[in-house]
């Protein structure tokens, strides 16, 4: 059986190992099902960070005509995720802090980690710094969909409130709240950390 | 908490600047909204147009023609809203700027009372004595030298400038007696000679 890589029409290379029938079940053994799942979190991380998708669910698992149908079927060879395999290996993305389940205290849906939180509180700080926001009020609306496409368009919001807490330990970020919503104001980084 | 402390209140006018953009954000997505309605009032036109309904195809395009008007009328309501953000914040920055100029105002002033005029005239006065103290005792030094020798200096100063004005002034003495007695001799044959001279040279050329 000579396995092949195939690339989406997305243009994402899915490895060789995603045309073999037994990828897509869930192994009885332990080593090979650890090595299977390890596969399918890179593919999942790989994939999320080529079309910045941000959430992945079980019930994709169970539906079609989402953006999840590339990776979690193979047509050609008949074969697709089940539910009970996805929702094994997204647990496992939790537990290897990949991924958190959001909304919190539900296994059914994840945001994916393809950048960490830190990675991101950095990025934003820089996009910030060179779109000359510091020091001005901004609303998370402004920051997640900018007129002008920014490495940051579509980060879902509890994305973004993880960045900026993380950045307010820094004194990079400050959030303001009043009736009507929420707004952040951004501070040039010091020398000191 | 320790660390936050650095990180500057949050004013009133913060809040406001916040309230601003945050409706700015609610009419941005109004309008996307509406943007996405007309799209689909023209798929349904369309449609009714292809199932030969032309009447209903009309609604559908009126309807949209009102809409398209709402867009407009938020856009001008965008720009309000956009320009009273920018002029607070442009009043912001003008504080801040004023503020500026207060403190450095205040430094001159402080260092000004340090250097009152009087102190500073006094000061001069004292160094202009200190200088011609200086050299009174310079010449009482240089003085040194006994009545013979300093008419001997004189003398030489003198002879030293006799020669100079020398070298300027003979040169003016000579010419002008010559000129007169030279002139009316010399013109006569001179001009002949030149006006052969350029006969010559006529001829010359075209042999």
């Amino acid at each position: 059986m000579a396995l092949s890589t195939h690339t989406t029409t997305t243009g994402f290379l899915l490895p060789s190992i995603h045309s073999a029938p037994p990828f897509f079940t869930q192994q009885p053994h332990p080593s090979s099902l650890s090595i299977a799942t390890e596969q399918w979190i890179q593919i999942i991380l790989k994939y999320s960070r080529h079309r910045r998708l941000f959430t992945i669910r079980v019930e994709d698992s169970e539906t079609t005509g989402h953006d999840w149908d590339e990776v979690l079927r193979n047509e050609r060879i008949n074969r697709k995720v089940l539910p009970s395999y996805l929702s094994y290996i997204l647990a496992q993305m939790v537990s290897q802090k990949l991924a958190a389940y959001e909304p919190p205290k539900q296994d059914r849906s994840v945001l994916i980690y393809w950048r960490l939180p830190e990675e991101w509180a950095e990025v934003l700080h820089e996009w910030v710094s060179s779109t000359g926001h510091l020091n001005t009020i901004m609303t998370f609306y402004e920051i997640t969909d900018p007129p002008i496409e920014s490495p940051l368009s579509g980060l879902p919001i509890p994305l973004l409130r993880q960045a900026i807490t993380i950045l307010s330990k820094t004194n990079r970020a400050q959030i303001i709240a009043i009736a009507d919503g929420e707004g952040v104001r951004f501070f040039p980084s010091t020398g000191k950390a | 908490m320790g660390g936050n402390q650095s990180a500057p209140k949050i004013t009133a006018q913060d809040r406001a600047i916040l309230d601003l953009k945050l409706q700015r954000d609610k009419v941005k997505q109004y309008q996307k909204n509406l943007q996405a309605i007309l799209d689909r009032e023209e798929a349904i036109a369309k449609q009714h147009l292809e199932a030969g309904h032309k009447d209903r195809a009309l609604v559908a395009l009126r309807r949209r023609k009102y809409q398209q008007g709402l867009l407009l009328k938020t856009d001008g309501q965008l720009e309000n809203l956009q320009q009273l953000v920018s002029s607070i914040e442009f009043s912001l920055v003008e504080v801040s700027v004023l503020h500026g100029l207060k403190q450095g105002n205040e430094v001159l002033k402080e260092i000004h009372k340090e250097m009152n005029l009087e102190s500073v005239e006094k000061l001069l006065e004292e160094t202009a004595e200190a200088r011609e103290y200086q050299r009174e005792i310079d010449e009482m030094l240089a003085n040194n030298l006994s009545l013979d020798e300093e008419d001997a200096v004189q003398a030489e100063l003198r002879e030293l400038q006799a020669a100079v004005r020398a070298e300027t002034e003979p040169s003016n003495d000579v010419q002008l007696p010559s000129v007169p007695t030279s002139a009316p001799l010399v013109a006569e044959p001179v001009a002949p000679e030149e006006r052969v001279e350029r006969d010559s040279a006529r001829i010359a050329i075209p042999a």
